[in-house]
């Protein structure tokens, strides 16, 4: 059979429910199914403010079968922590402490409490769900707005001028056991990286593309489509980095051309062929940076 | 979340908090939604192409399954003569496999070939339907003739097939070299269709040894499928030399079991599969062979893999060659003086026109064989009937300007295959069994027998279709309704092949086949476009968590929360759910 059968390997369950309040075609309510799933019911979730405070449900109903801790936006790793502490004292140390966080929490708002639990190897897995601006709030821009973008404050006569922000290496250079990139459009792979993150103890990262239609302006069927083109074209290299040390690539990247992918895009429609360049350029530099870093590792011992 | 925690301040307690203490299933957002997705089967482009009619996806799924017999059976209430198919069809099915666009065509020939010969070791049971007191003639047992009284067998009628030849098979057993076909394999696709019931007299040739008077009185309805026997003529000087001979006439003789002597060169002149087979057989007696033809090999309606085996085997191939002349010498044919051509502007076919240079160049030759086409030759035959210099007329079911009177194969004017030639016959079954049961249709009764646009289905005609579809949509799944990224890259089994140097010292098929094991795997790269598998995708990737499976595999959509993204239609793999904006 050459279809890639996902069924056997994607866990099935129930801990998301229908009726949660994400907008048509988020991938995150997607990306929280197969976590969860995964994870199974012997989790908490901590979530700082963010667009899945809302898709969670207004109370008293919760789209989460599990419990969840609604925190403020800059405290989801001190919450967590918290959990932390309060579950070993109580001697359950299998109970799987999940903070899920978008970007602006993680990024900008989140950065420093993120910092310090990574610091403590605090024992919690860190989902950030990256759909690239403050989407819940109106889609203003956030450190992970990639350059050229538009959003409600950078509209397109005055574009992202920062590039995105390197999350995955800031989190790697904790030396964390565990920091690695991951989209639900790629639900094997996802699911993979949280069965090993899940197998693991200490801090553990997965930067998790989540493609937003109203905010990319694309169409409601098309985030996943768009993922996978970020995979492909080196945008979002699917990575997993251990001990801060070891740098991994998780699939084959085909290094297709950028411009599709920004074309599709209501976002970057107003880019002109030189500024694609530019990104294209930006992508390729990276690339090679990243190739080389994941060369000289693989001739690192364990 | 526990109910029994406290929620009043009290020693040991916890501050009262905002705490959910339900589901969102409360909240039924499919409201939201202007669209929703439907569970539709649509039709594979190999079905909508298949001249013969066959549900290609469908046996292909039921091999995948691993149910053999059902896949066979379903071939075989289509097709009569698979493992000739299998073996000589010009495959334009693969031609349109969407998986072309990932890493090739499913060989689909190979597969059928497979197929049709695991029939002849596991015969399917035969299938006779009600009995009908009519009876009807077919004259001539070529592909067309063989597959209209095998269909009307099976609908229930007596038929009798009248061959002029010794043997049943017409250009099957006198056109095509036993390299591609051998006459074991062909006796027993035939012997499939006598064990129907139909009865096959061999050395009759009507308008001869039987008026057709006769014919038409004793029987109540006639398919003629007499064929295309007359190779068409050159028009230049010293045609009629000996050694220039039509290229049909000596196929005739080869697959009769004569040896014509050729002499060491011998020129063949034209691009199609007769000329191919002329071709390979020369250098089977023998010959240098030199193949002369007046386009380029990108226009050579042969099929593609003819042509690079007559390479292989070491034919020369001259293009832009076009003869005007052949020159004598002591009374026999030396040479063929041929003028130089260009392509211009494309002609009817959508080929470019081979245009003429006035350069002219000689290429020697002890004999020539012209394969430019065949015609029909309609001698002491019904002057009523209309029809032109390509053949007789039929309309969409076969039937001709005369009641009664049906035809299909070489002798219409329509396409000139093995496969168009055993839709035909299938047509013309059909048409006889619906004149005959006084069935009055419509247009789009008959349209509902088809894959989209393309030939009749016999299983459907007679209502014994085993693929329940869901909801079929009849129109044909493209490239883009295909997510190849759900697909993991599996390159197309080859076939086998003799090497040429031995394969050309004999007549032994050349193609020994691809091993059952191997056909069965690749029968399993098939994408099934079209039509759901219950391969769990849209279920995995709903973010709504709205799609469950039943018990009975099928999938159901919770209407009350789909939000109608289309993300379950845009990932399916193979264009089984379509958005629509109707309501339920």
């Amino acid at each position: 059979m050459s279809q890639v059968r996902i069924d056997k390997r994607i866990p099935q369950g129930k801990l998301v429910a229908s009726g949660h309040l994400a907008c048509p075609g988020c991938a995150a309510p997607l990306a929280m199914k197969l976590a969860l799933n995964t994870l199974g019911s012997n989790t908490i979730v901590v979530m700082p403010a963010s667009c899945f405070t809302i898709i969670a449900g207004p109370w008293p109903q919760s789209s989460l079968q599990v419990p969840v801790f609604h925190t403020a936006f800059a405290t989801g790793p001190a919450v967590a922590s918290g959990v932390r502490a309060a579950l070993d004292q109580q001697g359950k140390h299998d109970t799987t402490v999940l903070v899920w966080v978008g970007d602006g929490g993680t990024f900008d708002i989140g950065l420093q409490s993120l910092s310090g639990a990574a610091e403590r190897n605090e024992n919690i897995i860190y989902v950030c769900y990256d759909n690239e601006a403050y989407m819940n709030t109106g889609i203003q821009r956030s450190s992970a707005t990639p350059w050229g973008a538009w959003t409600t404050t950078t509209p397109a006569q005055f574009p992202e001028a920062s590039p995105k922000k390197d999350m995955l290496a800031i989190m790697a250079a904790h030396n964390i056991p565990y920091a690695a990139t991951a989209t639900a459009a790629y639900p094997v792979d996802f699911v993979e990286k949280v069965q090993k993150a899940k197998a693991m103890r200490g801090t553990r990262f997965i930067h998790l593309l989540s493609p937003c239609p109203p905010g990319w302006k694309c169409g409601d069927d098309e985030g996943l489509e768009l993922a996978r083109m970020a995979v492909q074209s080196r945008v979002f290299p699917m990575l997993e980095v251990e001990h801060g040390q070891r740098w991994r690539l998780t699939m084959y990247h085909v290094g297709e051309s950028v411009e599709p992918y920004l074309r599709r895009q209501g976002r970057f429609r107003h880019l002109s062929a030189e500024q694609v360049a530019h990104i294209q350029a930006g992508i390729d530099a990276r690339w090679a940076q990243l190739v080389k870093r994941v060369e000289a590792d693989s001739l690192v011992g364990v | 979340m526990s109910e029994s925690m406290p929620t009043t301040p009290g020693p040991h307690a916890v501050p009262q908090v905002a705490m959910s203490t339900m589901s969102t299933l409360a909240t039924r957002t499919g409201s939201w939604k202007y669209q929703r997705p439907v569970y539709h089967d649509r039709v594979a482009p190999c079905n909508a192409r298949c001249p013969v009619g066959i549900d290609i996806e469908g046996y292909l799924n039921l091999l995948r399954e691993g149910r053999v017999d059902e896949a066979r059976d379903l071939l075989l209430q289509e097709n009569p003569l698979p493992a000739v198919t299998g073996r000589v069809c010009h495959h334009p099915c693969e031609n349109s496999c969407n998986r072309r666009a990932l890493d090739g065509a499913v060989a689909i020939h190979a597969v059928e070939r497979m197929m049709g010969d695991l029939a002849h070791q596991r015969p399917a049971p035969v299938f006779k339907g009600t009995p009908r007191a009519e009876r009807v003639a077919v004259v001539g047992s070529g592909p067309a003739g063989l597959a209209c009284a095998y269909h009307l067998a099976r609908f229930g009628y007596g038929v009798t097939v009248y061959e002029a030849a010794p043997e049943a098979g017409g250009m099957l057993r006198l056109g095509i070299p036993e390299y591609r076909l051998p006459r074991d394999v062909l006796d027993r696709d035939i012997a499939r269709v006598t064990a129907h019931g139909v009865e096959i007299k061999c050395g009759v040739k009507v308008g001869t040894d039987v008026p057709w008077s006769e014919l038409t009185s004793a029987y109540e309805a006639v398919c003629i499928s007499t064929g295309a026997h007359t190779s068409r003529a050159l028009d230049v000087p010293g045609e009629n030399l000996p050694g220039v001979r039509p290229g049909l006439a000596f196929l005739r003789d080869v697959n009769s079991g004569l040896r014509p002597s050729l002499g060491e060169r011998v020129v063949v002149v034209g691009g199609g599969n007769t000329a191919m087979d002329c071709a390979r057989s020369a250098m089977r007696l023998g010959a240098k062979v030199t193949v002369a033809y007046r386009r380029t090999r990108e226009q050579m309606p042969a099929i593609k893999e003819e042509i690079e085996d007559a390479m292989r085997e070491g034919a020369e191939f001259v293009f832009l060659a076009n003869p005007v002349e052949f020159r004598e010498q002591g009374g026999r044919v030396h040479a063929m003086v041929c003028e130089r051509m260009a392509l211009g502007e494309p002609d009817a076919s959508g080929r470019r026109r081979p245009v003429p240079t006035g350069e002219t160049f000689v290429i020697e030759a002890d004999t020539v064989l012209t394969a430019i086409g065949e015609s029909a030759a309609l001698q002491n035959f019904f002057t009523d009937v209309e029809g032109s210099d390509a053949g007789l007329r039929v309309d969409a079911l076969g039937g001709t300007s005369r009641n009664l009177l049906y035809a299909g194969g070489d002798v219409t004017d329509l396409e000139r295959t093995v496969a168009d030639a055993l839709g035909a016959g299938k047509r013309a079954a059909i048409g006889i069994d619906r004149h005959l049961r006084h069935h009055a249709g419509d247009t789009a009764e008959l349209n509902a027998l088809r894959f989209a646009d393309g030939n009749l289905s016999a299983a459907r005609w007679t209502g014994r279709d085993p693929v329940r579809r869901t909801a079929p949509v009849n129109d044909v799944v493209t490239p883009d309704d295909v997510n190849y990224t759900q697909f993991r890259r599996a390159p197309r089994h080859g076939d086998p092949h003799l090497p040429s140097a031995a394969a050309v010292q004999s007549f032994d098929e050349v193609n020994p086949g691809m091993p059952e094991a191997v056909a069965m795997e690749e029968a399993k790269r098939c994408l099934n476009c079209g039509v759901c598998i219950e391969c769990d995708v849209c279920m995995i990737f709903c973010p709504d968590a709205a799609i469950t499976r039943t018990d009975g595999g099928a999938y159901v959509i919770a209407m009350d929360y789909c939000k109608g993204c289309g993300i379950c239609a845009a990932e399916c793999p193979r264009g089984a759910i379509t958005m629509t904006q109707d309501r339920p």
